[in-house]
């Protein structure tokens, strides 16, 4: 990938993707961090599809025991009524994951139109959508977030569009900075001397070569993401026909004295899956940015 | 200089205006009825509904609504909270100091914490330590600060009995002097711990990142040719030219404490702003939301205002580049 990017041609079109995503992989398992990163990753995934064949119980079936601490046919407990944490928690990762990934990828369309709207034409529109997207960042994230889904309910995918709201400003940012850099080079100004089109430009000359930062950020979107929204479900906001681990901790909240199991669990899977997705993008910045991992007096 | 700060304050009008519109617009496509919410599960009178209805100008145009807001605003009417029977700027003049109490004693303790880490792990010549200080850095922000406080409180205090569970202090307090301070302190010991363990995580990311950049400048080349060691230029070099940043992170602090204050104050039971737009949401409380909301981003921006000019005072090449 990073060949790619210091070649002074831009990166031809899309075509060679499947390479350069094979290159990527190759590249980012190389590094500990993305290596670690992507085994928690795929591990996740694996967890969340299997989930109805590894859960011993289904997520909504109550047990005739009520807060039991964790043994050997809970492994991590049951809650208040009698559900089966470990199920739970297992279930759980679908929403967080969907949520996270949903949210990222909303964030990178909604966020990376804008930005190459307000990086590629000067003049009105830029400074029109610059004030947009200041708007956004001025409100504290959270605030937004909370009145979206408080005002509006929180239907699942109400609840991907809340988060994606809070966290494009940021792509957007990154997007716009990368254009404007790069659309006054030279081989921007020899597009438009051979008369290709806007489209052309664009998509063909300038985001192959502003991509890489961005796909670093998409996978920081989705940890900022997934730790949202299990603030939501924690404030009791989340979509209450789906199990999430936020949803898991604002109920653990009343039983803080009696079952510790209800709070710990879920609060690691949030934990482990954050962790994965910043060390994959540790890794894919290690690639992207070799320069950065240098430390120390040379 | 004073040019710099009237136009940044001109510009952030238009912003704040921009902002209360787009609260009104939302509030009012909501389902949900205030004076339902102000009555509770009871039917509600027709006449009692109508008089409600024209003291708040519930059926007012949206225009008019949003002009008689801002106008009262500007008075210093931010309206009234029909949940606590009060006026909004006195529930957020009681609230504010209390969140910006727990983010300052967060951030006294998160900010020597990143720094100390930030710099080891930035100009550490030994790769392993670096290693490890992010590696802890990374796992340690990923936690969120809501769980923390969780297990914080079941460890510290359901578990050791050290420290209280919640609240901001006793109901009833009969200490004066030193001992009425240690009383506040261990209501505050465990929410500011939780919050400076997540920002003094990002402090000490920033910081590294700013370290590193510092090094590979050219004057530290020139510092080592002239025969300074090295703790030397880490003393007199690095630490000056790398802290810029940290205004930076005074900058954004109001804004992410605010943010933060929402879930921790919740685990907490912290009555501080972020409670309190918890609760008026859940009440429907209109007029306490968009009074919580318009001072958060007033806040924000004020504080970016004070960010910008720091930065001119600190930093000559920012200066003279206006």
């Amino acid at each position: 990938m990073v060949k790619e990017q210091n070649t002074t041609h831009p990166a031809p079109c899309i075509i060679p993707f499947l390479s350069i995503l094979h290159t990527g992989m190759t590249r980012i398992l190389a590094t500990r961090h993305g290596t670690l990163g992507v085994v928690i990753l795929i591990g996740l995934a694996c967890l969340a599809v299997a989930a109805p064949l590894l859960a011993p119980y289904h997520p909504f079936e109550q047990t005739p025991l009520s807060l039991a601490p964790p043994s050997a046919r809970y492994p991590f407990g049951t809650d208040n009524i009698g559900r089966d944490i470990f199920s739970l928690i297992l279930y759980g990762s679908r929403s967080s994951l969907l949520v996270g990934f949903g949210a990222a990828t909303a964030a990178l369309f909604v966020g990376g139109a804008i930005g190459i709207m307000a990086g590629y034409f000067r003049g009105p529109t830029e400074a029109v959508l610059m004030r947009v997207i200041e708007v956004f960042q001025t409100l504290p994230v959270i605030m937004l977030v909370l009145c979206a889904v408080a005002l509006f309910g929180s239907s699942f995918w109400l609840l991907i569009a809340a988060v994606a709201l809070a966290i494009w400003p940021m792509e957007a940012r990154l997007i716009y900075g990368q254009f404007i850099k790069l659309r006054e080079r030279e081989f921007v100004a020899a597009a438009r001397v051979a008369d290709l089109s806007t489209t052309h430009i664009i998509f063909r000359e300038i985001l192959p070569n502003a991509i890489q930062p961005v796909i670093v950020q998409v996978a920081l979107d989705a940890s900022a993401a997934i730790l949202i929204e299990a603030g939501l479900g924690f404030l009791g906001l989340s979509d209450p026909s789906m199990v999430s681990w936020g949803q898991l901790l604002f109920v653990a909240q009343d039983y803080m004295d009696s079952a510790w199991w209800m709070s710990l669990f879920p609060g690691i899977a949030i934990c482990i899956t954050v962790i994965g997705l910043n060390m994959f993008a540790d890794g894919l910045n290690e690639i992207v940015d070799p320069r950065r991992e240098i430390g120390g007096l040379q | 200089m004073l040019r710099l700060v009237a136009h940044r304050a001109l510009l952030s009008v238009p912003l704040l205006l921009v902002i209360i519109i787009v609260l009104f617009s939302m509030l009012r496509l909501i389902p949900g009825d205030p004076v339902q919410a102000l009555v509770g599960d009871f039917p509600v009178p027709p006449a009692f509904r109508l008089a409600i209805e024209k003291k708040y100008h519930l059926n007012d145009g949206f225009l008019l609504q949003v002009s008689s807001y801002l106008l009262d605003a500007l008075r210093g009417d931010f309206g009234y909270s029909y949940q606590s029977q009060r006026p909004v700027l006195d529930l957020i003049v009681e609230r504010a100091p209390r969140t910006i109490l727990l983010a300052s004693v967060g951030f006294a303790f998160a900010i020597p914490l990143g720094l100390v880490l930030g710099i080891v792990s930035g100009a550490t010549r030994s790769a392993r330590t670096d290693k490890v200080i992010t590696t802890a850095a990374l796992v340690a922000y990923a936690v969120p600060t809501f769980w923390l406080g969780q297990l914080l409180v079941m460890f510290f205090a359901l578990r050791l009995g050290w420290l209280p569970t919640q609240g901001i202090g006793p109901l009833v307090s009969r200490a004066h002097g030193m001992s009425w301070l240690l009383e506040k302190a261990r209501y505050i010991a465990l929410p500011a711990a939780a919050f400076a363990v997540h920002e003094g995580m990002r402090v000490a990311r920033i910081m590294r990142a700013s370290v590193i950049d510092t090094l590979s400048q050219g004057y530290i080349v020139t510092a080592r040719a002239k025969g300074l060691s090295r703790s030397e230029i880490i003393r007199r070099h690095v630490l000056r030219n790398s802290s810029l940043p940290l205004v930076t992170i005074a900058g954004y602090a109001f804004g992410s404490a605010l943010s933060g204050a929402v879930l921790l104050e919740t685990v907490f039971s912290w009555p501080g702003l972020g409670l309190l737009l918890v609760e008026s949401i859940r009440f429907r409380d209109n007029m306490t939301v968009i009074g919580v909301v318009i001072f958060s981003a007033l806040a924000v921006i004020v504080m970016n205002l004070v960010v910008d000019i720091l930065y001119a005072v600190l930093d000559p090449r920012i200066r003279t580049q206006r």
